[in-house]
């Protein structure tokens, strides 16, 4: 345990050493700063923090990407992958190193937030029981997030490569799954029951409808089934993957 | 060398696609030797090492460290060994102490005793000044110590180092040298070199690895001997005052030289012997020369160095020739 705890502190320590930490941070507050000033903070509205929840994933879609690629594609870029493997640790202890690290990073990006809901409190009453099932969302959506980069970033060692690959699955789930569903359920009026179950499927796969639930409050066990099942299907692969070199 | 073998490796083989990196090697490092492994680039030599610090698995054959198994039992092969891998790759954006820090708890090592070895190795790796030091800072060369220092952190009974004096100035690689020889008796070495002479100056034993395979090992005096034996490599070069060509006749019909020849005529001559050169052979040399009555200058044996064996026998046409 104290070897994986070692290991995920120098990993959110090696992000706050690079300029790559701080840009992450400094992106992800002004798009958030944007939806909060465009779909919270509005005149007369009442002070629900909720839409910038709900639409949340599709800042953090950009950024997860960047917080990630390096994790091992710069180990093996710069060799010292070598020295991580040949020190007396297991793959599965060095895998829950570098989630628990990114995932650590992950949390103080979201906990950045918390600064929106604090200007929205001395205008209004927020529902904290609400911002807190937000932010448990949040965390559920970013370890599928981060297992999808982590799992990039053991396949190769180009970080941009890296990158690419988890922002473009990452846009799937976010973007393009939904907006397929709903191309399929208003423009084709879905008659055909291969094309409803295939609409079926792309819904429960896209990001938005799972935190949206959360970000109303809503704790249901399906969406905590989804992003939980997620992550550790991409975390299991990382696995199968850093493993591939004893048979390879 | 009737300790027990602390490295040992049998019929160990890797192949990556269709190229033999490595076919089947087999030796044993006993305990408390250093032991050096030399070999062109390109030789295997990396590449074995990778397999017997598992770093990657052998595609057929075994090796063990410590006693334990490279594949079966890794961890425990782990445990027990230091590892300076080529370059000594770091994380550049950490301090040295941070750094050891971090190595320390990788390898399970408790807050204490972190610190004492910390204090220790940098003051044995001559990093006591740097050790607040930002890792990107520092030379090419610290950064090869940091690598050391960090292998002999957990005070590993097998040290594995991959040209542990690449990038090193000409003092540092002495002083490395002399760490080196230093550790014998405490742990095992396995050093990784394809420099003779720190192969000459601090290993009890030479392994020589070329396309993959054992060439020759032994110990530097029995692979000097071992060349003198394959007869070209030793010559006896002789500075003589006395006519050229008598002296080269005299020399030629002694018993045992293959060849004498004259490499340069002026007033004092100096002439190749090659042949079967022992103890022996210059005396009667040296007797020859004083009973002729010619004045012998210098007399030198030239080749047997283990520079010229190594060239000799990893050179493929030669190797075909012998």
């Amino acid at each position: 345990m104290s070897t994986t705890l070692a290991l995920a502190k120098r990993e959110i320590a090696g992000l706050f050493y690079s300029p790559i930490g701080y840009i992450v941070l400094a992106i992800y507050l002004l798009f958030v700063g944007l939806l909060f000033s465009l779909l919270v903070m509005r005149p007369g509205a009442i002070a629900d923090p909720g839409p910038m929840f709900q639409w949340n994933h599709l800042i953090l879609i950009f950024v997860v990407p960047f917080m990630t690629m390096a994790l091992f594609s710069e180990e093996y870029r710069s060799g010292r992958i070598e020295t991580l493997r040949t020190s007396p640790i297991t793959d599965f202890q060095l895998l829950m190193g570098k989630f628990l690290g990114a995932m650590g990073f992950y949390c103080v990006v979201i906990a950045s937030s918390l600064i929106f809901i604090i200007i929205l409190s001395l205008f209004g009453r927020p529902d904290y029981m609400t911002v807190l099932t937000s932010y448990l969302g949040l965390l559920l959506m970013g370890m599928l997030m981060v297992s999808i980069g982590l799992f990039f970033s053991a396949c190769t060692q180009h970080q941009i490569l890296a990158a690419m690959s988890s922002c473009v699955t990452l846009v799937a789930l976010g973007i393009l799954f939904q907006a397929i569903s709903f191309f399929l359920s208003s423009a084709l009026g879905v008659s055909w029951s291969f094309l409803r179950t295939l609409r079926h499927l792309l819904r429960y796969l896209a990001i938005e409808p799972h935190m949206a639930n959360f970000s109303r409050g809503i704790v249901d066990s399906q969406n905590i089934v989804f992003f939980l099942t997620g992550a550790g299907l991409f975390l299991f692969l990382t696995y199968v993957v850093l493993e591939s070199r004893k048979w390879r | 060398m009737s300790q027990p073998a602390e490295i040992v490796a049998e019929q160990l083989t890797k192949s990556y696609g269709r190229f033999l990196a490595v076919d089947h090697i087999s030796f044993a490092v006993p305990k408390g030797a250093v032991v050096g492994f030399l070999g062109p680039n390109g030789a295997g030599k990396t590449t074995t090492i990778r397999m017997l610090t598992c770093f990657m698995p052998p595609t057929s054959g075994s090796a063990s460290v410590a006693g334990f198994d490279v594949f079966h039992n890794s961890l425990n092969v782990r445990k027990n060994l230091g590892y300076l891998p080529e370059n000594a790759p770091v994380y550049l954006e950490m301090r040295v102490a941070e750094y050891l820090q971090f190595r320390g708890r990788l390898r399970g090592m408790d807050r204490q005793s972190i610190k004492k070895r910390i204090d220790e190795v940098t003051e044995l790796c001559w990093l006591s000044d740097r050790k607040r030091w930002p890792i990107s800072k520092l030379s090419k060369g610290y950064r090869q110590r940091l690598g050391i220092a960090d292998a002999l952190l957990h005070n590993p009974p097998v040290l594995v180092l991959d040209e542990p004096t690449v990038g090193l100035d000409p003092s540092q690689i002495r002083e490395t040298r002399k760490l080196i020889a230093n550790l014998a008796g405490l742990h095992t070495v396995l050093l990784s070199t394809h420099i003779l002479s720190e192969v000459e100056l601090v290993c009890q034993k030479v392994i020589i690895i070329g396309r993959g395979q054992i060439l020759a090992q032994g110990s530097p005096e029995e692979l000097k001997q071992q060349c003198a034996q394959r007869g070209s490599g030793t010559r006896l070069v002789l500075e003589i005052r006395g006519p050229a060509d008598q002296i080269r006749s005299a020399l030629a019909a002694l018993p045992g030289v293959d060849q004498a020849s004259v490499v340069s005529d002026n007033v004092v001559c100096t002439i190749e012997l090659v042949g079967k050169i022992d103890g022996s052979m210059r005396e009667r040399v040296a007797a020859l020369v004083q009973q002729r009555g010619w004045a012998l200058r210098e007399m030198r044996s030239a080749g047997a160095s283990l520079e010229e064996f190594f060239v000799q026998i990893t050179d493929p046409g030669s190797a075909a020739a012998a």
